[in-house]
């Protein structure tokens, strides 16, 4: 029985050999391996043999049958490879753009407010809010600028009557703290402000503060410094120089403008600090005793600081915008950069 | 202030260049803004704050160099020579109102030549920006540059009656300014009036008649001190602001009158000839006082966090000028001159200290206590939408919370009151505080499809400021616009009620009350009976092309009622069963009447209900409608069987036919 496996086997090379096209191979498949082919007919002897022999035989028929299928499936191959033009075969182009989804973006204004509230927060300050529609006396009388006082005249102010109006600073935020907390206190306030400014480039009738207040027993100017120097430095980067300047508020005292070395030209001097190497980010100070008593604390127990900034100049600094505007138009394609 | 640097030379020795001036000088407080050439001197734009009126003068400037730099001070002569003749015998002046007008001067000059004034003053004024004009009146603006004490000349002949009366001006009284603006006065107003009439607006400006011509031939200088409140309301109710009532009213020196007046006679009989008369009018009301104040060390230690020995601090408060009385342990008793009226407590003295030691030289400290420091929970809920609308594919806007009357914005979703106006607002026409946010958006939308951006998906968390009692309400509004439909925006919502622990308390009714609003597809979201928000397509009058979406909600009231607090089911370890129901209903009935017949049922081991499609044509009955969804079965304890879910199924069903006259679509 082997050697008829082996001479079938061997008739089919020689066949396969001779094969020339495709259909050559298509009709050698049918006559070994088809219904009524070579190997058919070699299973139906099966039954033929003395049943010792039967599953011996029935298993080499089998790999004789997977022999045959693959020299049948190489010769395919060869054949196909030579008669059909060549397709060429499909690149995966790792290159193409993925299918991104699609994510919107926060507004710069409060990116730079959030990333303000985290470090501070990492050192220990609460988020305090207030109101925007304030009394007078929160804007101005409790922050020691009396009425008709020329310190006023940095405050132009909207009015809804009499002595209700649109708060012009955020410090409003320390009195109402103040008036019902007992020290310690360590909070910021992040808010919208209103100043009838005529709106240019660098003017918004509308922007943002965050102010900021620590009181306690034994605060001093030097840790204002820290603190301020803590925020510089994680905010705007390790390399970043600060420099302190004596100025006017009135309700701190000492009062100071605090600096910082110009990212945009590293100090060099360029059009954005007016080729100064500084440029204004902040004011802070002392809180004036007469702050203290308008809330009833003891200046003489009690010390602190607060400090204050424009967040639209901060964002406007650190992405390099150049016109305040942009930030309430809101057109996708600036709102999208960020 | 501008101030000229070979001027301010004259006064104080120092050798720095103009720049090196500009930062010495902003380095103690006095920033300089520019530093300009002018002819064959600088020009320095010195920003002087509000309480430094002592650095309106030249003088005033030249102290802070000298303490800044160490520079010795010395201040021009001002002898002159006077007539035989009295003063007096001139003029006759009276102060009716002695708190308004604590000192009052004056001098006379007689016989007097008006002309241009000497080229070196002209050159000295053209530096500092102002403009020559002629030798009275150039030397009054001089005396001022110089000392910040302003001053005023009239002309002596033009005086009726040769009276000078310092009073309040009577209601209706009329007077020109030299700037040529009328005005007229009401009683709380200070004047100078002659025996007849006002002739200057008291500290601010000048009248008209009285003022020096060139035929002018006798003046009188008047220098004196008023109270600079009164000074600035008048200045604020007549809009007149000067050089001189820039001055007044931030205080003038109270011991700087004799010396300006006397300084600018002599220059007037220097450049202008003439005979002074003698003596000179001197009213004042009371005696000043120097201020004395006590600075305690341990408190400049305690302020500041700076270890400074007390001879170092009493140096630098000389140099300031302050007279150090006495000086023991650990006190300084402190003299504060004249000329320095914002200081006046211990806190000021620290702050002149700190000022020259040089902040920058403060010590950088950090050892503020640890504080730990938690998130709000409105803090919490803002940043949660935030995020969550962003990954959405939403962009933040912030849009002003100042708008125009418009009738877009006129639309209130929150109250029935009009919205609060702006009494001095910058546009007539944008006067108003807004109810709503959604008109902003709804621009904001329009501008960028103008900018050629179709497509669009916005939100915005800001106040709203609706009318109240004395003070108005705030309330902070979450509101979006999205280029989607209906449910889009409702299934946006309901997400994220559900992940704020809300969505089940929440009820859904038509809403029909908003111009903003779609009529037919829009719903008010109500939550123990008080409105969280209103939700809809927009209405057809806003003219957008595509289908576009519309919320706003009450974030105050979203904040209060979230709840992050979730409780943990266990799971199941038994397989759930999912059954597809169809059921034909009539057209009112809705999907909440279906959830809510189901619910009656009480199946204890129903898991959830899942609507997914709605169906209306063919095969359907006119006036009905298909709905389908999936029930889930599963119970904690066992594994169901078919037979028990089949029957439960079944129960379902029947109380939907009984119910709602549904019927199972074959």
């Amino acid at each position: 029985m082997l050697d008829k496996l082996k001479k079938v086997k061997e008739a089919l090379q020689n066949e396969i050999e001779a094969a020339a096209t495709l259909k050559d191979a298509e009709q050698l498949k049918i006559k070994y391996l088809g219904r009524k082919g070579a190997i058919n007919d070699l299973m139906k002897l099966i039954p033929t043999l003395p049943a010792e022999q039967r599953a011996t035989f029935g298993q080499q028929i089998n790999s004789f049958k997977i022999d045959i299928t693959d020299i049948i499936n190489e010769a395919f191959k060869k054949l196909s490879s030579e008669s059909i033009p060549k397709v060429k075969k499909e690149i995966f182009d790792v290159t193409l753009p993925g299918k991104r989804p699609f994510i919107g973006k926060m507004h710069p204004v409060t990116r730079t407010i959030e990333d303000i509230k985290e470090v501070f927060a990492r050192l220990g300050f609460d988020v305090a809010y207030g109101p925007e529609v304030e009394l007078e006396y929160y804007n101005f009388e409790a922050l020691n600028i009396p009425p008709d006082h020329p310190s006023r005249t940095d405050f132009d102010t909207f009015y809804i009557k009499n002595d209700i109006l649109l708060r012009s600073q955020t410090s409003t935020v320390q009195i109402r703290i103040m008036e019902n907390q007992k020290p310690p206190i360590r909070i910021i306030a992040p808010g919208r402000v209103y100043r009838p400014d005529t709106v240019d480039a660098r003017h918004s009738f509308m922007f943002h503060q965050v102010e900021g207040l620590l009181v306690d027993e034994g605060v001093s100017f030097s840790d204002l410094k820290g603190v301020l120097n803590q925020f510089i430095k994680t905010y705007f980067g390790k390399d970043v120089q600060m420099r302190f300047r004596p100025s006017f508020f009135p309700f701190t005292e000492p009062s100071a403008e605090v600096d910082i070395s110009c990212s945009i030209c590293s100090g060099k001097g360029c059009s954005v600090c007016s080729y100064s190497g500084w440029v204004e980010i902040l004011g802070a100070g002392m809180v004036n005793p007469n702050v203290f008593k308008s809330v009833h604390y003891d200046p003489e127990k009690y010390t602190g600081f607060a400090f204050g900034m424009g967040v639209e100049r901060i964002a406007m600094l650190k992405h390099g915008i150049d016109d305040i505007r942009l930030f309430y138009e809101n057109n996708i394609h600036f709102l999208s950069q960020f | 202030m501008k101030i000229s640097y070979n001027w301010l030379k004259e006064y104080v020795y120092f050798y720095l260049s103009p720049q090196e001036l500009a930062d010495k000088l902003t380095n103690v407080g006095l920033v300089v803004a520019d530093v300009k050439t002018v002819e064959d001197d600088f020009c320095l734009d010195v920003e002087v704050t509000s309480n430094r009126p002592d650095c309106l003068g030249i003088i005033g400037i030249a102290r802070e160099v000298a303490a800044a730099v160490g520079g010795s001070l010395h201040f021009p002569e001002k002898n002159f020579l006077s007539s035989n003749t009295e003063i007096t015998k001139y003029i006759n002046i009276t102060v009716e109102e002695p708190v308004l007008c604590p000192h009052y001067t004056a001098r006379v000059v007689r016989h007097i030549t008006v002309e241009p004034s000497p080229e070196w003053i002209q050159k000295r004024l053209r530096c500092v920006g102002i403009r020559p004009v002629n030798n009275i009146v150039d030397i009054t603006n001089y005396v001022m540059m110089e000392t910040g004490q302003p001053l005023h000349t009239f002309d002596l002949d033009k005086l009726l009656d040769q009276k000078i009366i310092v009073r309040r001006a009577r209601s209706g009284e009329e007077i020109v300014a030299i700037n040529g603006a009328r005005r007229v006065l009401f009683h709380d107003m200070l004047v100078i009036a002659d025996g007849k009439r006002p002739i200057a607006i008291a500290g601010i400006m000048g009248g008209k008649e009285t003022e020096i011509s060139e035929s002018t031939r006798n003046v009188l200088l008047e220098c004196a001190q008023f109270e600079p409140r009164q000074v600035r309301r008048t200045s604020k109710a007549v809009g007149i602001a000067s050089d001189s009532s820039y001055r007044f009213e931030r205080g003038t020196d109270p011991e700087g009158v004799d010396y300006a007046s006397q300084k600018a006679v002599g220059l007037v009989k220097d450049c202008a000839g003439g005979e002074i008369a003698s003596g000179g009018i001197d009213i004042r009301s009371q005696r000043y006082e120097r201020e004395k104040v006590t600075l305690r060390m341990e408190r400049v230690h305690k302020i500041l966090g700076l270890e400074i020995k007390r001879d170092v601090v009493s140096d630098i408060l000389k140099k300031l000028q302050f007279n150090v009385i006495n000086e023991v342990d650990n006190y300084i008793d402190v003299e504060i001159p004249s000329f320095r009226g914002d200081v006046y407590r211990e806190i000021d003295l620290i702050e002149e200290v700190a000022r020259m030691y040089g902040y920058n030289n403060i010590p950088v400290k950090t050892s503020i206590s640890v504080r730990g420091s938690a998130k709000s929970k409105e803090e919490i809920v803002e940043g949660y939408i935030r995020q969550f609308l962003i990954g959405l594919g939403f962009y933040e806007v912030k849009t002003f919370g100042i708008v125009d009357t418009s009738s877009l914005q006129r639309v209130n979703l929150w109250s029935d009151k009009e919205g609060i106006d702006i009494a001095n607002p910058l546009r007539q026409d944008e006067s108003r505080l807004r109810t709503c946010l959604l008109p902003s958006l709804i621009n904001t939308k329009r501008y960028n499809i103008n900018h050629g951006t179709e497509q669009l998906k916005i939100f915005e968390i800001a106040k709203v400021y609706l009318a109240g009692d004395k003070m108005p309400q705030e309330k902070t509004c979450l509101s979006l616009i999205a280029d989607t439909d209906f449910y889009t925006v409702k299934g946006i919502v309901e997400s994220l009620l559900l992940n704020l622990g809300i969505l089940s308390k929440c009820e859904w009714t038509i809403f029909n009350e908003s111009r903003l609003f779609s009529n037919e597809k829009a719903t008010k979201i109500q939550m123990d009976r008080v409105t969280l928000g209103c939700l809809g397509e927009a209405s057809k009058e806003l003219g957008f092309k595509t289908s576009t979406s519309l919320l706003e909600l009450d974030m105050d009231f979203l904040v209060e009622k979230s709840c992050f607090t979730k409780k943990y089911q266990t799971l199941s370890l038994y397989p759930s069963v999912l059954r597809d129901l169809a059921i034909i209903v009539d057209e009112e009935v809705t999907w909440a009447d279906i959830e809510k017949c189901i619910a009656s049922v009480k199946i204890s081991f129903l898991k959830e209900i899942n609507f997914f499609d709605i169906y209306r044509g063919k095969q359907i009955p006119a006036e009905k409608k298909s709905m389908a969804f999936n029930l889930c079965f599963q119970a904690q304890d066992r594994t169901l069987k078919n037979e028990e879910v089949d029957i439960a199924q079944q129960t379902i069903l029947d109380n939907l036919c009984e119910t709602l006259g549904a019927e199972l679509r074959k």
